[in-house]
């Protein structure tokens, strides 16, 4: 069996109105205060292939909380997941997979300023449309 | 020298680019720290009509983004209109107007009924923008805007940590070496245009001494608590950064000139 893992970089075109966006912004909070959005729209996986993800870059700093918040659209076949990463390592997954907990939003408190990685899948390798909010929260 | 010799993929350059962090960041910052709203930070929208080419723009277009984010945190709204028009012809000047609702924004900004929306679409059209123009093959101006951007933010801070001495601006101060040698890496990609190799060198002062600043980190595994009904994952892992006041002193003041040559050329 052949596993080939995708990874795919930021979409380049907006796949979401603004509205909806703006709508996932305010469900994160009225502590939040929105800094960026991740919009996905994955294909199921093919047989034998790991699912596909979407991979996202971002800068956190040291001292802050950031909230992340990830939404599913309506029409979506797959529900999304959303994953922290620092460098290759996961720090948090919005959904455990062994214990069918989902952790939506999720805050984080920063300590080392870096760079990290969001990665959005979606559950069962089902195809998907999501948006991913990063928030500021405010202390 | 490392930097300045690379050659960039056009994937790597779009990892970079977001690897800039937000204005808004350090502007909440500013405010948490209990610091007073103040216009005299702020770049004036009095000579918008000067910056009469597309790179002028684009870096004013970022410089006055950095404002916006100020006056918004900081809910400023009978002040932000100025910003709103100055941003407003500039973008169009620049051809992303498309992307800033300057009809809706103004509107939120008057009757202050909507001060987060007001907030979501100033930052989601920036991003918007520079997005726009990185697909459209004006990479050159998304880097200038993400350069006006960010000499404003640090702008910003360093006049107010050279009036408030504080650790953590100061270590938030040091730790802009990250940004800025991204920064670095994205003019560096589009040196052939004179005004951004211009800029370069103009900033190129302000890199040196951030060279010499350390960042070192301890090691850690995060922590999982609940924290008003709410997973928060605290960090173990920690950077830290070697600053001396002396290079804080340095960067202050190398900001300013560097900002206050750049909005008045």
């Amino acid at each position: 069996m052949i596993l080939i893992l995708i990874f795919l970089s930021a979409p380049i075109f907006s796949q979401f109105d603004t509205d909806f966006i703006e709508q996932c912004s305010d469900k994160s909070g009225e502590d939040a205060t929105y800094l960026k959005d991740f919009q996905v729209v994955l294909a199921a996986a093919q047989p034998n292939h790991v699912p596909p993800v979407a991979r996202y870059p971002l800068v956190l700093s040291k001292n802050n909380i950031y909230r992340f918040s990830i939404f599913t659209a309506e029409e979506s076949e797959g529900k999304a997941i959303l994953q922290l990463y620092d460098s290759n390592k996961l720090i948090f997954s919005s959904y455990d997979k062994n214990t069918g907990e989902e952790y939506n939003p999720f805050n984080f408190m920063c300590q080392k300023t870096g760079i990290y990685h969001v990665f959005i899948s979606f559950r069962e390798g089902k195809e998907g449309q999501a948006v991913g909010i990063l928030s500021y929260v405010t202390k | 020298m490392m930097i300045e010799s690379m050659a960039i993929s056009d994937e790597a350059l779009e990892e970079i680019v977001q690897n800039v962090s937000s204005p808004i960041e350090m502007a909440a910052l500013i405010k948490e720290l209990g610091v007073p709203f103040s216009a005299k930070y702020l770049s004036t929208t009095d000579y918008v009509d000067h910056y009469n080419t597309s790179f002028k723009m684009a870096y004013s277009l970022g410089v006055f983004g950095a404002d916006l984010g100020y006056l918004n945190i900081y809910d400023k709204s009978t002040q932000i209109v100025d910003y709103l028009t100055a941003i407003n012809k500039l973008a169009d000047g620049v051809k992303v107007g498309q992307f800033f609702d300057f009809t809706t924004l103004k509107r939120l900004a008057t009757s202050r009924e909507n001060i987060d929306s007001l907030m979501f679409i100033s930052v989601n059209s920036f991003n918007n923008m520079d997005s726009y123009l990185r697909e459209n093959n004006r990479g050159h101006l998304s880097a200038l805007m993400i350069a006006g951007t960010w000499v404003e933010g640090m702008y910003l801070v360093t006049q107010v940590a050279n009036e408030k001495s504080n650790p953590e601006l100061a270590e938030r101060i040091g730790e802009q070496k990250i940004n800025l040698n991204n920064i670095m890496l994205i003019l560096n990609n589009y040196k052939e245009y004179e005004p951004v190799a211009d800029l370069i060198e103009t900033i190129k002062p302000l890199k040196d001494e951030y060279d010499k600043i350390e960042i070192t980190y301890n090691m850690g595994e995060p922590e999982t608590v609940e924290q008003d009904g709410m997973v928060l994952i605290v960090q173990k892992e920690e950077s830290i950064v070697n600053i001396t006041d002396k290079q804080l002193n340095n960067i202050i003041n190398k900001t300013k000139q560097i900002r206050n040559k750049l909005i008045s050329s």
